[in-house]
């Protein structure tokens, strides 16, 4: 490791800054015109210093920040944050969307300093899951952030708002307790072992663990985060929680909250469980692709569209987990890449779809339509984001899955075939969305209203979005280069031919 | 008893002398508001007295500890009085509570608990006991007006009466098997070849029928919901925190003289462990009155605390001590909620009362939010601060199982959890208006959310404590 000597805290300012305006915001609840105010502030401050940091990291290896100080001594756990290139793509995610999601919200009426708060929390605990180094601390991020989301699905969510919400924060809780049991378990272990008892990930790594043990453990892991990530059959909690989640909401859901999943895979059930992760990743890649086709398949029958955008969510992480599942370079980089990418394009369709539900009360497909001739800038828009979405090349998601794809068909030619014909699935649901949404016969609703075509608040929220959909379509080197050597280290590091004894 | 022991008594004797002046005064001055307040100003410096003055004998006439250890309980539990009776003063006055006796019973209450705590020998054991039991039996009943705390009241009566007969007998059975009083030597009448064994274990089991009913482990639990329900919610808050804990204090001490091979007891204690998990959790989930709702999830929590009793050992004691405080500032809480909501048209105690109040009375809705959580054990929050001890000291010593009996247990307690926080913030909202509550009711209110939140996020210094009193 290669440890950057700091003297400011950066890493912990971009949990601390969105806490501590969080707290504000619930104080100053009277003033929700100040409290907007903040929340944006103080999210574009987050974002500066991330892209600080990018600029400033110019794709090099190694832990880019590191902090390190005591915390709970009798213990033994310690606030440990680190970035690496992995999570300085994803901190770069969250602290962009997180500024589009206030933004989207700016005329939210129903307690608006509250929904800020929320939000704010929300930007806090996804910060805190990306940098922790600490299980303890992980855990405890991880949780965090479930409660703002509950909030924002079960307060200011729609018709369903109190299933989806419990229903997700169940589902979520149900995996992470059994990975507690697994992180006290393994902490034991490695204190029995070495007499240092601690929950730092780079300590732990290093545990030998009882062959009996071992898989139960790495399934904990693995469980909370396949909840999470969802990969199909756990994925029952997502179409209800996206669908019902405000706009915000469902941003953060898609944008962020999925990548802490397949996040905590790369960072954490990986590297600690080596051999149990090489033995597991026909499985995985067996769940991975059945989700791509399933999801697929049951996205095309949709009526919501934001369900339609819901599964293909799922499919697209399907597409991920597949990458992480082939374990070379290639492969790896095109599924964070595509993390990132599907943060941008699904992101940018749920925003849209609550643009064109705040306009015409209907998240139908039957029902919308005909939109092309009355807001062609907004259709505009929305074509380039589904397009993206289905992996057009020279647009954000294709980079992501060409690379996978090559992967795929370099660790097994199978997966690779049938990954392909996944794409194609892709394009079906997309494109009967956008013919459902912008063209098509509408059945009378979107005859009756007036139609305004994009404010400029909201052509300021798409545009960054496009720029990003092209830049890292046409240039996706800028955002390889910092992932680069992280994925190096860690197929290197965590080897695992080279921890099977060489056998392959 | 000499000087120093009545000097190292100082902090009971603040709690008994000045429950006694309060009674003396109501009499002739019965202002509730002043009376309350000052039992406060007594419970908070008792606590004081506990926590600064460091007695001069280690042990008192072979009944109580005045050890770190017996301190310590002695501050929790005069603070938990103290708030308990802050939580009382506009409660008091809307349903008329004679004030002076209101507030003697309770600092009286305090003074058992924290012998109990305090108790090394099975004679303090048995005093302490009785001494809050009677004071319950009276407070349960306060509300003269009610029937439901009148049967509360005769119920408690009744069963604690039974439980008083099932504990004399047992500790003279302990007796006739060990020849002595004192802890831990009177345990080791049970050891494996001791004369009397049979007789020890006998008497050993009356008393944890009785430890059952008091701490409501199933199946000793039955009397929980009802008495919960009729008792007054700043009554019920000391009967769920304060008897509780301070059982569970002084098991430490019983169960810390059993020899190291406790196999006879292991089996009762993991089933009383488990069934009460199991039991309270899917009773609680049918429940639609929310005092009722915290009784049966009390009986999950003793279940929690059960585990780490079984597991024993440093960790397992420093887990019930930590999970005990936790438990204490966020069940008083939330009890201190519904008092604090409590206006002329009684408490507020089926779902229904708490339908979309969220947003009328911000602070303390979101506050019992927090409470809930916090039981619920999520981060960051004391309360999994408390859970992860149990678990790890549970996973320490091999209990694996009931480890994860536990974590399916909290899994499913979040839906009856979660239920009280969606009425409250995720329906419509209501027209009821509920009591504004007093300044009293909120800064009680303060200082358990601070508890709640503090430990949960530094929870070192008060770890670092808490190893100190098994060091």
């Amino acid at each position: 490791m290669n440890l950057e000597p700091i003297t400011f805290p950066w890493l912990t300012l971009l949990i601390v800054l969105p806490l501590l305006a969080a707290a504000l915001s619930l104080v100053l609840r009277k003033h929700p015109v100040f409290s907007r105010w903040l929340a944006l502030g103080i999210t574009l401050a987050v974002l500066a210093i991330t892209i600080g940091i990018f600029i400033v990291a110019d794709g090099r290896g190694g832990w880019l920040l590191y902090e390190d100080y005591p915390w709970i001594a009798s213990f033994g756990i310690r606030y440990t944050l680190g970035l690496d290139g992995i999570s300085l793509l994803l901190v770069l995610l969250t602290a962009f969307t997180q500024v589009l999601a206030i933004l989207i919200s700016w005329h939210r009426k129903y307690q608006m300093a509250v929904f800020y708060s929320m939000l704010l929390f929300m930007e806090a605990g996804i910060m805190g899951v990306f940098l922790s180094l600490d299980l303890f601390l992980f855990y405890l991020f991880w949780e965090v952030m479930l409660i703002p989301m509950f909030f924002l699905i079960g307060v200011w969510g729609h018709e369903r708002r109190v299933y989806a919400a419990v229903k997700f924060f169940i589902f979520t809780m149900a995996g992470s307790l059994l990975m507690l049991l697994a992180i006290i378990a393994l902490y034991l272990l490695h204190g029995q072992q070495t007499g240092d008892y601690s929950f730092a990930l780079a300590a732990l790594k290093n545990t030998s663990i009882p062959p009996a043990l071992e898989p139960w453990l790495y399934a904990a892991f693995v469980l909370a985060f396949a909840v999470k990530v969802p990969l199909v059959p756990l994925h029952t909690w997502l179409p209800d929680a996206h669908t019902e989640a405000p706009t915000a909401g469902s941003l953060d859901l898609a944008g962020l909250l999925l990548k802490t999943g397949l996040y905590g895979l790369i960072r954490i059930a990986f590297p600690l469980f080596p051999e149990m992760a090489a033995a597991s990743l026909p499985l995985l890649a067996a769940f991975a692709l059945f989700g791509i086709f399933y999801a697929a398949w049951i996205a095309y029958a949709q009526i919501d569209a934001k369900r339609l955008i819901a599964y293909s969510s799922v499919a697209h992480v399907g597409f991920m987990v597949l990458g992480l599942c082939a374990w070379n370079v290639t492969a790896m980089e095109g599924s964070i890449l595509l993390m990132f990418s599907h943060g941008i394009t699904t992101g940018a369709l749920f925003l849209m779809m609550g643009m064109i539900h705040h306009r015409t009360e209907s998240r139908e497909i039957g029902r919308l339509g005909g939109i092309w001739g009355k807001a062609p800038v907004l259709s505009a828009f929305f074509l380039f984001f589904a397009l993206a979405s289905l992996g057009l090349p020279g647009l954000n998601n294709f980079v992501g899955e060409i690379l996978i794809l090559l992967g795929a068909f370099h660790a097994n030619p199978l997966w690779g075939a049938l990954a392909m014909g996944g794409v194609v699935f892709a394009a079906a649901y997309m494109l009967r969305l956008v013919q459902g949404v912008i063209w098509g016969p509408s059945e009378g609703r979107t005859e009756e209203i007036t139609w305004t075509d994009l404010h400029p608040r909201e052509l300021l929220i798409l545009a960054p979005l496009a720029v990003l959909v092209l830049w890292i379509g046409l240039y996706p080197e800028t955002f390889l280069a910092p992932i680069r050597e992280p994925v190096r280290n860690l197929l290197e590091g965590a080897s695992l031919v080279a921890m099977k004894g060489g056998l392959p | 008893m000499t000087g120093d022991d009545l000097a190292a008594l100082l902090p009971i004797l603040v709690l008994a002398l000045g429950s006694v002046g309060l009674l003396l005064i109501g009499a002739w001055f019965p202002r509730r508001r002043t009376l309350i307040l000052t039992g406060v100003g007594i419970a908070v410096a008792a606590a004081a007295a506990a926590a600064f003055y460091t007695p001069p004998v280690e042990e008192i006439s072979g009944l109580y500890g005045s050890g770190l250890y017996a301190r310590f309980f002695t501050v929790l539990w005069s603070l938990v009085a103290a708030l308990v009776l802050l939580l009382s003063v506009r409660y008091a006055v809307e349903l008329g509570f004679a004030g002076g006796e209101y507030t003697a019973l309770v600092l009286f209450g305090a003074a058992g608990m924290s012998l109990l705590s305090a108790s090394t020998s099975l004679v303090g054991f048995f005093l302490g006991l009785e001494a809050f039991t009677l004071v319950f039996y009276i407070l349960i009943a306060f509300h003269k007006g009610d029937p439901l705390g009148a049967e509360a009241g005769l119920k408690y009566l009744v069963l604690g009466a039974v439980a008083t007969g099932f504990m004399a007998f047992g500790i003279a059975l302990i007796y006739t098997a060990s020849g002595t009083f004192h802890l831990p030597e009177a345990m080791e009448g049970i050891t494996a070849g001791a004369r009397f064994r049979p007789i020890g274990l006998l008497g050993w089991g009356m008393l944890l029928v009785v430890i059952g009913f008091k701490v409501s482990l199933v199946p000793f639990h039955l009397w929980t919901p009802d008495v919960y329900q009729g008792a007054p919610a700043p009554v019920a808050g000391l009967l769920s925190t304060g008897s509780k804990g301070a059982v569970f204090a002084a098991l430490v001490t019983l169960l810390a003289g059993l020899p190291a091979d406790r196999s006879d007891l292991i089996p009762i204690l993991w089933v009383l462990s488990a069934i009460s998990m199991v039991v309270g959790t899917l009773s609680a989930l049918r429940q639609d009155n929310v005092k009722r709702m915290l009784a049966y999830s009390s009986v999950v929590h003793m279940g929690y605390v059960m585990i780490a009793l079984l597991s024993g050992g440093a960790s397992g004691g420093r887990a019930i001590v930590f999970y005990l405080v936790a438990y204490a500032a966020a069940n008083l809480g939330a009890f201190g909620v519904i008092a604090s909501l409590t206006g002329a048209g009684g408490e507020p105690q089926t779902y229904d009362d708490f339908q979309g109040i969220g947003w009328r009375n911000p602070f303390r809705c979101a506050a019992l939010a927090i409470f809930l959580l916090s039981l619920a054990g999520i981060p960051p929050t004391a309360g999994f601060i408390g859970k992860f001890g149990i678990f790890y000291a549970a996973m320490e010593s091999g209990y694996g199982v009931l480890a994860i009996l536990g974590i399916l247990a909290s899994l499913i307690s979040l839906y009856y959890y979660l239920r009280v926080v969606v009425l409250m913030f995720m329906t419509f909202e209501c027209e009821v208006d509920h009591a504004r509550g007093g300044i009293s009711e909120h800064s009680a209110l303060t200082i358990c959310l601070g508890a709640v939140v503090i430990l949960g996020i530094l929870p070192g210094p008060l770890l670092d404590l808490i190893a100190a009193l098994f060091s």
